[in-house]
């Protein structure tokens, strides 16, 4: 713009406004560079296309599949169910501590000593004790690895709103409820019972057991993995139906402990100061435990009331669970929660 | 086939103990998008519960992409996509994963679900936040995140449950332009259900209406539009005058101030309103036929149904006298 056309004398013409609209250039650039200023190159960032899909979905038992394997890989990467890095730890050092025995089985048998043997090997009351031992596996390792575990099952689906996730696909409450149930049980097997398959093949490495050892041991050792699958059970059972009722997983971590401890804590004052046992029945470890001496074969530990009420007390208590479980798991919605 | 309506009920009812939630609904959902309207407690819940197969009607029946409502509930699931309203996703785990394991509980094998779920996070304008973890996200984020599983399997029909709540403006935008280019260009169904009129009116064709489990409403937008035309008109000087004289003469009038809207039901409507305005002596400004919106169009529904509400923000964002709307008498509800 040139000096005379700012005087006051000067025309309006309104090139003082195109010029603030415009730029204070003076419009002798060279065209092609105007050019490429008034229109950049176009670029896409973002192309948005929908990509149809013509693939098959398989059948139920691949959705099932799915279930359990989202929450059993979980264990060991990223990607599948998030599992706290706590919980994974401790899964890590009970499986370690499980394995306690089938190392000093292994001991006994570099160092040759029976005594040892005696203490560590393959026995009917070692076989239960790996299982079902209350110290230090049923105090300081298998309820806490449940409890860990149960803890954000069923509650957290609750809390995230994921139940709809589940629930809006062909997935039935029974098989969300039933392959949660096994995963849970499953990671807890890789604990009681792959270390007890573990063991039982220590001693056999160890000392160099036959076929005739095996089958004379055979009973013992499968009576040991139902007792093992029944304290599972009963763990998971209990755990999940905690875990249906609440939004965090706190409770029903700390729920199963009390449970677990806390009746057996109870039933063990009452025997302590009346010299009755019958309260026993109302703690799942015992009941576990008493069913689990009379199917091993070891020397029992509760003298006043036969193995089967122990049993009876068992299936109440489990099928109360379970009866918690189905009717909390049926009231989750997909709408809202 | 293709004329055949995605959504179809007859009679349909669904009670719970004494308490009716819906009432011999007779539906019918062409292909397109549909809006699903109504207050809280209408049920719009209980419809989608049903339509799903999750939930057993008491007795009619009802189809669903040409199942079963009453026992193909799998089948029905497997092919659409359900968006539900309220969060649904581990916020500890990443997008991607999250929308691959969405993909395999509808029976994908995990190979295929990944590289679906790419393509649906693509779709919802997920880059390489696909790979964060989900509770770093924004509402949006989550939203479009919610929409990829739903969509993973690209379903035939998707069920929107407030895909927009609570999103700003951008995202709004993006999620409304990307339900219209499922509809328009992926030619797919949407069964849409919100509170928010002015999406429901940019991504539907049709709508329906439910109140207190009845169908208050159904059909193309426009068509319903139409049955509500009115004229409206700017007044100056003599509004009341001619608000009376109108009213006198039969006419329905609704005035905000010096803006009148007259219901345009007669051959003679704009007549007899030039005529008014010349007897009482009110100038008139402006005079145009006024195209209602939805929520317009809401309102005189609700109207009708006895309802005086200013909009719909009354009814459809205010939980608790909606329960108390719809709540059964022993309750402490029946009155709006």
């Amino acid at each position: 713009m040139s000096d005379e056309n700012l005087t006051p004398e000067a025309p309006v013409t309104g090139q003082g406004r195109m010029d603030v609209a415009w730029g204070a250039n003076t419009g002798d650039e060279h065209p092609d560079e105007v050019q490429r200023a008034s229109t950049p190159q176009s670029g896409e960032i973002f192309e948005q296309l929908y990509t149809p899909w013509t693939g098959q979905l398989n059948p139920r038992w691949m959705r099932n599949w799915s279930i359990l394997r989202h929450h059993l890989l979980g264990i060991f990467k990223k990607g599948h169910r998030p599992w706290t890095m706590p919980t994974r730890i401790f899964i890590l050092i009970a499986f370690l501590a499980s394995l306690s025995d089938a190392g000093m089985t292994l001991l006994s048998g570099l160092v040759g000593s029976s005594e040892f043997h005696s203490l560590f090997g393959v026995s009917r009351d070692n076989l239960y004790g790996h299982v079902l031992g209350f110290f230090p596996r049923n105090v300081l390792y298998y309820p806490i690895v449940a409890a860990l575990l149960v803890g954000g099952v069923i509650s957290e689906d609750r809390q995230h709103g994921t139940s709809a996730l589940y629930f809006s696909r062909p997935i039935s409450r029974f098989d969300y409820v039933g392959m949660k149930f096994l995963s849970v049980a499953m990671i807890q097997a890789l604990v009681v019972l792959i270390t007890y398959v573990l063991y039982f093949l220590a001693e056999v490495v160890a000392f160099g057991r036959g076929w005739a050892w095996m089958v004379d041991i055979f009973p013992m050792f499968l009576a040991g993995m139902i007792a093992g699958l029944l304290l599972i059970f009963t763990y998971t059972s209990i755990g999940l139906s905690l875990s249906s009722v609440s939004t965090g997983r706190f409770f029903p971590g700390i729920g199963l402990l009390a449970i677990v401890f806390g009746t057996k804590t109870l039933a063990s004052i009452v025997k302590n100061l009346f010299e009755r046992e019958i309260l026993y029945l109302i703690s799942p470890y015992d009941c576990v435990a008493h069913v689990g001496q009379a199917l091993i074969g070891t020397q029992t530990t509760y003298d006043q009331y036969s193995w089967t009420y122990s049993l009876v007390a068992l299936v109440a208590m489990n099928a109360l669970a379970l009866y918690v479980l189905a009717s909390r798991v049926a009231s989750m919605e997909v709408t809202r929660e | 086939m293709a004329d055949e309506p995605i959504i179809q009920t007859k009679s349909l009812t669904k009670a719970y103990g004494p308490h009716v939630a819906l009432e011999n609904l007779n539906i019918n959902i062409p292909r397109g998008a549909t809006g699903l309207l109504g207050q809280n407690g209408a049920g719009k819940s209980t419809f989608l519960k049903t339509i799903l197969g999750l939930i057993q009607a008491t007795s009619g029946e009802g189809t669903v992409l040409g199942y079963d409502i009453r026992n193909q509930g799998v089948e029905i699931r497997q092919r659409i996509g359900y968006m539900p309203e309220y969060d649904a996703l581990n916020p500890d785990m990443d997008a991607i994963h999250q929308v691959r394991y969405s993909g395999e509980l509808l029976g994908m094998n995990p190979v295929v679900a990944m590289n679906r779920a790419h393509e649906a996070l693509q779709f919802v304008g997920m880059g390489e936040q696909r790979y964060r973890e989900i509770g770093s996200f924004s509402t949006g984020m989550k939203q479009a995140t919610k929409l990829a599983c739903a969509i993973i399997h690209d379903p035939d029909l998707l069920i929107a449950d407030e895909p927009s709540n609570g999103l700003d403006m951008k995202a709004r935008e993006f999620m409304i332009s990307t339900l219209n280019t499922m509809v328009n260009d992926a030619n797919r169904s949407i069964l849409m259900a919100s509170h928010l009129m002015d999406d429901v009116e940019r991504v539907c064709e049709n709508i329906i209406l439910l109140h207190k489990g009845t169908l208050a409403a159904q059909g193309k937008i426009e068509d319903l539009k139409a049955i509500d035309r009115e004229i409206e008109i700017h007044v100056w000087g003599g509004a009341t005058p001619l608000e009376q004289r109108l009213l006198d003469q039969g006419f329905r009038v609704r005035r905000e101030g010096r803006v009148m809207r007259i219901a345009h039901t007669r051959e003679d409507t704009t007549t007899s309103i030039l005529q008014a305005a010349a007897d009482v002596g009110a100038q008139i400004r402006r005079m145009h036929e006024y195209e209602a919106s939805l929520e317009d169009l809401f309102l005189a529904i609700m109207d009708n149904l006895g309802y005086s509400v200013k909009s719909s923000d009354d009814l459809l964002k205010s939980p608790i006298e909606a329960r108390r709307v719809d709540a059964p008498e022993s309750l402490g509800g029946g009155a709006a």
